[in-house]
């Protein structure tokens, strides 16, 4: 019986020698499973790479915490070498959750620069839009809506759009090339302000405005209506009809065209709608809060199955979009905006000539060069962390498994501890066998 | 569209309304050579009411001193600001009268410098071709006023570029257009066609 218990000691002596025999032999793992913050994953990452990884990787990320588009690719990588990557959040109720959100930035065709910033986001969320000096605007998404557009008065290369805590990364990919606008009409006032509106905008104009037979006002160098030369025509009245063939044309190509009150009657195949009948303004001064309410307007009526309605008056279409070939068609029904300009509050020219130039740059055709995406950009920063890792897990269960899994006997010092006894045990009752 | 309607400035100091026969006579020259849709009544707006900001040219003439309130200055910097042009006239046609003088200072003060405007500049050419600069008038040759014969009308032009804010005449066209329209069959020379230039000029510039 002794000598069978000496016989067992010294087999799981042996049994565990050889097990850390094998532990020192194989390759090595650093730990069994390291947790790190998104703080101290850069330094880790390095650390792994040039000694031993360990098993299994816990990432917790904070609240406003994610993870660069390195630090993903650097764990998938890990991942594919058989090294257990997971991701969490702590569980504490103060940690704000990663928000679903996407980002999408573009330039504005406009001369005085601009960039449109979409944001996807829950209904409800805060997004707060921000470059890398601070933040440039803030706006809260509808109830039912899945996202907000917010417009920057400046050219930016990258920016940021925080949803909740969630901060995403997008940049502008393109730059556009700007051409001149052309207007075409009678010499009037609307064609006078319209084409002052967008000078002091910073759009070079071509005017061709008809005064007499054979006798037009010619400012520039209106020659072929051709996308080559415009990123815009402007056709104030229904004097545009002896080209509007040729604008036509243009427009199937790419260009933009703005058709303003009467010069709907000459282009229908073109137009979002049919002119009604005009309203007359009120005759009342135009005030800040609804300048154009009291405007001239043409309503735009018997709409387009493809037009979008930009703008109402009360029943009435006011303003009306849709797409032409490749080009784009946006018409007006105001007909007398200049009184906005020149009556209104006291913003009313730099509203004017806003809403103005935010009218040529919707349908203005701006060539694109891509320009590379810089290196920090994540659109989409939840997604593309599910993407790569997978969902989030809980740090307590995961660890706990993967340490289960996972004992180093060469570090141990259970498994130190229970060979020492058992050799202490087998020696010991050998020197006492023949004791009494 | 809204037609042109001729704006005849009125202001608190002096004789506003000195040249009846103008607006009249300006607005048969643009119905007779022009496209441009002019209503067939000019108008008299207070430069002391925001009325005048529907009003994008505006005519001011006179003989007595000019000399606005602290309203009509505020409408005027207002006006000018958002594009508007005035035409203002010496129907005295004589730099050392008191319409000259009072003017000028004041233009000054309310909206800049006056300056000689050059005789290529496009008012002279953007419809009847003016070569030589303005017409001169029958005042100016026959000697009255200052006995002079102005070679250039003076202007405050829009900082940055040439686009006239406030067009002077020392040369009283106020005198020269001041007759009936069915009159005009009698001249040789139609002498209203710089008031269609000034027309044309402040609705496409």
């Amino acid at each position: 019986m002794r000598s069978r218990a000496e016989w067992v000691l010294r087999v799981a002596a042996v049994g565990l020698l050889a097990w850390a025999l094998w532990g020192a032999l194989r390759p090595a793992r650093s730990a069994a499973v390291s947790s790190v913050d998104a703080g101290s994953l850069r330094a880790a990452l390095a650390r792994w790479s040039s000694a031993a990884p360990p098993t299994a990787v816990h990432v917790t990320l904070g609240g406003g915490d994610v993870l660069p588009g390195y630090a993903r690719q650097w764990l998938m990588a890990f991942r594919r070498d058989g090294v257990g990557v997971t991701w969490g959040q702590p569980l504490e109720t103060s940690v704000a959750p990663l928000v679903a959100s996407a980002l999408e930035a573009e330039a504005v065709a406009d001369p005085r620069g601009g960039t449109r910033v979409r944001v996807a986001a829950p209904g409800g969320a805060g997004v707060v839009v921000r470059d890398a000096l601070g933040p440039l605007d803030s706006v809260r998404v509808g109830p039912r809506a899945q996202g907000a557009t917010v417009m920057i008065p400046a050219s930016l290369r990258t920016i940021d759009g925080v949803v909740g805590s969630t901060p995403a990364r997008g940049a502008v990919v393109d730059s556009l090339t700007l051409r001149h606008v052309l207007v075409l009409g009678r010499a009037g006032w609307e064609s006078k302000f319209i084409v002052r509106s967008l000078e002091e905008e910073g759009w070079p104009v071509d005017v061709h405005l008809a005064v007499a037979p054979r006798n037009d006002v010619v400012e520039g160098k209106p020659t072929a209506i051709d996308t080559a030369l415009y990123a815009a025509v402007i056709a104030i009245d229904s004097s545009v009809a002896p080209v509007a063939p040729r604008i036509a044309t243009y427009v199937r190509s790419g260009g933009g065209l703005v058709v303003v009150g009467s010069a709907a009657q000459v282009f229908h195949e073109l137009d979002s709608g049919a002119p009604g009948v005009r309203v007359r303004d009120d005759e009342g001064a135009p005030s800040d809060t609804a300048p154009r309410r009291s405007l001239g307007l043409m309503p735009v009526t018997q709409l387009a199955v493809d037009a979008v309605v930009l703008e109402r008056r009360g029943d009435l279409v006011a303003v009306a979009a849709r797409r032409v070939g490749t080009g784009r068609v946006v018409q007006v029904g105001y007909d007398d905006t200049w009184r906005w300009r020149m009556a209104g509050g006291d913003s009313s020219a730099t509203r004017h000539r806003a809403w103005w130039a935010a009218v040529v740059s919707s349908v203005a055709y701006a060539p694109r060069s891509e320009r590379p995406v810089p290196a920090d950009v994540d659109v989409a920063p939840l997604a593309h962390l599910v993407d790569a890792l997978g969902a989030p897990t809980a740090p307590a269960a995961s660890t706990a498994f993967a340490r289960r899994l996972d004992i180093d006997p060469l570090r141990s010092p259970w498994i130190f501890g229970v060979l020492l006894l058992a050799l202490l045990v087998e020696w010991a009752s050998r020197r006492l066998r023949g004791r009494r | 569209m809204s037609e042109f309607v001729f704006a005849t400035a009125k202001y608190d100091s002096g004789d506003w309304d000195a040249s009846p026969l103008v607006p009249a006579n300006i607005i048969d020259s643009v119905a007779r050579y022009t496209e441009i849709d002019v209503a067939p009544q000019g108008v008299v707006v207070p430069l002391s009411s925001a009325e005048m900001l529907e009003y994008p040219l505006l005519y001011v003439t006179g003989h007595l001193p000019l000399r606005f309130t602290d309203a009509e200055r505020r409408n005027v910097q207002k006006y000018l600001d958002r594009g508007g042009m005035m035409f203002v006239d010496d129907h005295n046609h004589d730099i050392k009268g008191v319409f000259h003088k009072t003017a000028t200072e004041e233009i000054t003060r309310t909206a800049g410098r006056l300056v000689d405007l050059p005789n290529a500049h496009e008012l002279y050419t953007c419809f009847f071709k003016f070569p030589d600069g303005p017409p001169n008038t029958s005042h100016e040759l026959n000697g009255w006023g200052d006995n002079l014969i102005h070679s250039h009308l003076q202007a405050v032009t829009r900082a940055g570029s040439n686009r006239i804010e406030v067009l002077y005449s020392s040369k009283d066209y106020s005198s020269e257009w001041g007759y009936h329209p069915d009159s005009k069959r009698f001249n040789q020379v139609d002498n209203t066609k710089f008031g269609v230039n000034i027309i044309v000029y402040a609705l496409t510039r």
